[in-house]
């Protein structure tokens, strides 16, 4: 028995010999859910793969923590008029492979993009560019069709490719084997659903991060990759849904970090058909749903209650505008006014599935008000179908959530929100207010950063009285991260690893 | 025995044509690709590519256009990574191949030697216990299994990598978890035949002429007994193959299984269409050569 035991000991031990070989100081391991079809980060859109991308290569500019514009490829941009931006490139930047990288390189990766041929899903983010003009090796200027209030923020995930590189080997090798790019690290190996390995480049300008091997995983489980946080197998999760943060709170090798994002949640009206075609209707419903109470007990806290659509970091964002108080008292006598003393049946659809347990509660306190609303939850698949073609069939409302494509901007929520010219987005189906389309557009069609803002403001002071949704709250960002590590969050949702730092 | 070829080879045809209009039906039922592919994307650009994809074609053309191709071994790009859609499972394929296999080596081990010793030294204690474990195993599914292995092997105690695929320490937490959903099913059935043969005249005569126990066990009664073993062996084989694509997910195993499932939750078709069809493929060819080796094993089979 004695010697059955120490054979047991034995073949343990050879176990955890190559477990405590992986675990080395100088190097980062991050778990993502997926990784994207691509390492080509102008073939997909996705935030698995731009998370993987923006740490090998760079975009002509860069958000700091506080989400400032900061140089990077480019050293300096302006406008010259309504459609034209000039920016002054970086001198003497080296791609991975040694080359130098020029105006040349910078031209190659916006025709690539913007060639239809090519299909890029990152085509419609920057098909107002018309052309884009070398003026000498240091300046480009990018035309656009029309005046393009967001193309600062489009630069800010626009990474720059090696031209003759990627002449040489082709898109398709370039995206699965040999990327090359200027960021932090480069590539050394992608195996499919299991990991991609970078190594950090000695010639970055900004200087060497301080891992030298950055390890993205690809981990589907949420629990699973809880389990590898803990056990020291990954350093960094994103994600974690709100019943596992106290758990990574608590233990000893983990800790949370949060940042406020722009993913926003709201009800979209059907205003279609009744009773939502009544404003006093609309309004009472968003008196009626206690947003505190909410984020306090359904989502650990990390949530923040907005006035409108319009997302505090946004710009346009006007502060001055208040979010409707919880308030069921107030709610039952516009509902009695509107006409519907005995209250009024409605069914409200969601796809939304990880935020069930809340569209269950804001249906539980419409109801309690007088606003009877049955929740019809749906798979996401048949959902798109039934809420986005054919006549937008949510009647009479639908609870969803809209991440702006991360861009820190009042016009990319109002247009698809709101707009109902055809081609939009739910908008065109659900919201009917006088003069709102003709506003999003006066704000659209001038790069006056001052005008734009008087605009959006007016905007918010309308769409709150008019009420096309009941508007929510916005979600954080919530990482996991290894006490091992020192990192935190960003609004934006990036892992700008070239800030992570060894703890010692 | 060519007539019983035949007949086997037929009913794979047929199990082959009903598979692709099982999966093509369902996922014409889910809903529009093209709206999870680009959900946020103005409506223009969506219906551009629902006619480029061929979607607005009628059902029916859709099908035959199918059938056509997944027989000439074509099921189309994947819409999601924009490569042949077979090249993906096959990429895929020694992995889940590797983990069922292993799996059902580990289920074979385990269930046959305490099967008989369950047969042998029935109602034992020892009998008793394995008789709670069964019924345990197999209420259990595979993603508690997985979860509760992986929190106890390695999380409580470190005594084995949590997720990954890198070595072979990665294999026996999925490989465990997959064969102790297979094992309990194929003790039972190793226990109870194996419990009906002993009984038999032809064991007892062997006793009687004085044969040690060990060898009537084993020469006589475990031929006999493996009949049924080796059928449901075969027929488990693709519920195996089911079970890993569960088990892939909580380990993060690179197989054929995750990709599936990824493939379902963004309407992949072809992703889904290759992948299924291809497992169906494994499957009907193991069940075939099972009715073989049956044949083979039991002549009674062979004759008629």
């Amino acid at each position: 028995m004695k010697r059955w035991r120490l054979f047991l000991v034995l073949f343990l031990a050879t176990l955890l010999i190559p477990l405590g070989a992986a675990a080395q100081k100088d190097t980062l391991v991050v778990a993502l859910v997926s990784h994207a079809p691509t390492i080509d980060p102008h073939f997909h859109f996705e935030r698995v793969g731009i998370l993987v991308n923006i740490n090998m290569f760079d975009s002509l500019l860069h958000k700091n923590k506080r989400l400032e514009y900061e140089p990077s490829l480019a050293t300096s941009w302006k406008a010259l008029n309504d459609t034209t931006w000039e920016f002054k490139l970086r001198k003497g930047v080296k791609f991975h492979n040694g080359e130098v990288m020029t105006a040349e390189d910078v031209k190659f990766s916006f025709d690539r993009v913007l060639d239809p041929a090519k299909k890029s899903p990152q085509y419609g983010n920057i098909r107002a560019i018309k052309e884009v003009r070398i003026v000498d090796p240091e300046t480009i200027h990018l035309i656009t069709d029309r005046p393009f209030p967001l193309l600062l923020e489009r630069m800010v995930f626009f990474p720059i490719v090696p031209k003759k590189h990627v002449e040489k080997v082709g898109d398709q090798v370039f995206g699965i084997s040999q990327p090359v790019g200027t960021g932090p690290w480069k590539f050394v190996e992608w195996k499919r659903d299991q990991h991609i390995k970078l190594e950090a480049f000695d010639g970055h300008w900004r200087g060497r991060p301080a891992f030298k091997h950055l390890i993205i995983r690809a981990v589907p489980e949420v629990s699973t990759q809880v389990a590898e946080l803990k056990t020291g197998g990954v350093d960094l999760i994103r994600n974690v849904s709100s019943d596992l943060v106290p758990d990574l709170k608590a233990h000893p090798q983990t800790y949370v970090s949060t940042a406020p994002i722009l993913r926003t949640h709201y009800i979209e009206f059907d205003m279609r058909h009744p009773p939502f075609d009544k404003k006093l209707v609309r309004q009472a419903a968003n008196y009626a749903v206690d947003k505190q109470t909410i984020i306090q007990k359904l989502m650990a806290g990390l949530g923040r209650q907005v006035a409108t659509t319009v997302h505090p970091a946004a710009f346009g964002h006007d502060p001055s505008v208040t979010p409707y108080p919880y308030d069921p008292k107030k709610a039952r006598e516009l509902l009695a006014q509107a006409g519907y003393p005995n209250g009024v049946d409605v069914t409200i659809h969601s796809a939304f599935v990880e935020f069930r347990p809340v569209f269950e509660a804001i249906c539980q306190m419409l109801t309690e008000v007088g606003i009877r609303a049955t929740p019809k939850p749906w798979d996401p698949g048949p959902a798109y179908n039934k809420f986005l073609q054919g006549e937008g069939k949510a009647t009479h409302g639908y609870y969803g959530s809209w991440g702006y494509y991360s861009v820190f901007d009042a016009d990319a929520i109002l247009h698809p929100l709101y707009h109902t010219e055809p081609g939009g987005w739910i908008g065109k189906w659900y919201t009917r207010i006088e003069g709102l389309d003709g506003m999003i557009d006066e704000a659209r069609s001038t790069v006056d950063q001052a005008k734009r803002k008087r605009i959006y403001a007016q905007i918010q002071r309308y769409i709150k009285e008019e009420a096309p949704n009941i508007f929510l709250f916005h979600q954080f960002d919530t990482l996991g991260v290894s006490k091992k590590v020192e990192y935190e969050a960003r609004g934006d949702e990036w892992l700008w690893l070239f800030d992570a730092k060894p703890k010692r | 025995m060519t007539t019983l070829l035949l007949r086997r080879a037929i009913r794979v045809l047929v199990v082959c044509v009903g598979v692709s209009l099982i999966t093509f039906g369902i996922l014409q039922l889910s809903g529009d690709p093209v709206a999870l592919m680009m959900p946020e994307a103005p409506e223009a650009d969506r219906a551009k590519l629902r006619e480029a994809m061929g979607f607005n074609d009628p059902v029916a053309l859709q099908f035959v256009r199918f059938v056509g191709n997944s027989i000439r071994g074509e099921f189309g790009k994947s819409f999601y990574y924009r490569a042949p859609a077979l090249d993906l499972v096959l990429e895929r394929m020694p992995t889940t191949l590797t983990l069922t296999v292993l799996a059902l080596g580990l289920a074979v081990l385990v269930s046959i030697p305490a099967g008989i010793y369950s047969a042998v030294y029935r109602y034992s204690l020892l009998d008793q216990i394995v008789t709670v474990v069964v019924f345990l195993g197999q209420s259990m599914p595979v993603f508690w299994t997985g979860i509760m292995l992986m929190l106890l092997f390695a999380v409580q105690w470190r005594l084995l990598p949590v997720s990954g695929w890198e070595g072979w320490q990665f294999m026996i937490l999925p490989a465990v978890t997959l064969g102790t959903f297979q094992a309990p099913l194929l003790l039972r059935i190793v226990r109870s035949s194996m419990l009906e043969v002993l009984g038999l005249d032809y064991v007892r005569t062997a006793r009687s002429k004085g044969v040690s126990e060990w060898i009537v066990i084993c020469r006589h009664a475990l031929v006999n007994a493996a009949l049924p073993v080796v059928t449901v062996t075969g027929l488990q084989f693709g519920i195996l193959l089911g079970g890993a694509v569960i088990t892939e997910t909580v380990f993060a195993v690179p197989g054929v299984g995750r990709l599936i499932v990824r493939a379902i939750l963004q309407l992949d078709f072809p992703v889904v269409q290759a992948g299924v069809f291809l497992l169906a493929m494994i499957v009907v060819t193991v069940n075939f050569v099972v009715d073989v080796l049956y044949a083979y094993l039991n002549p009674q089979i062979r004759v008629r």
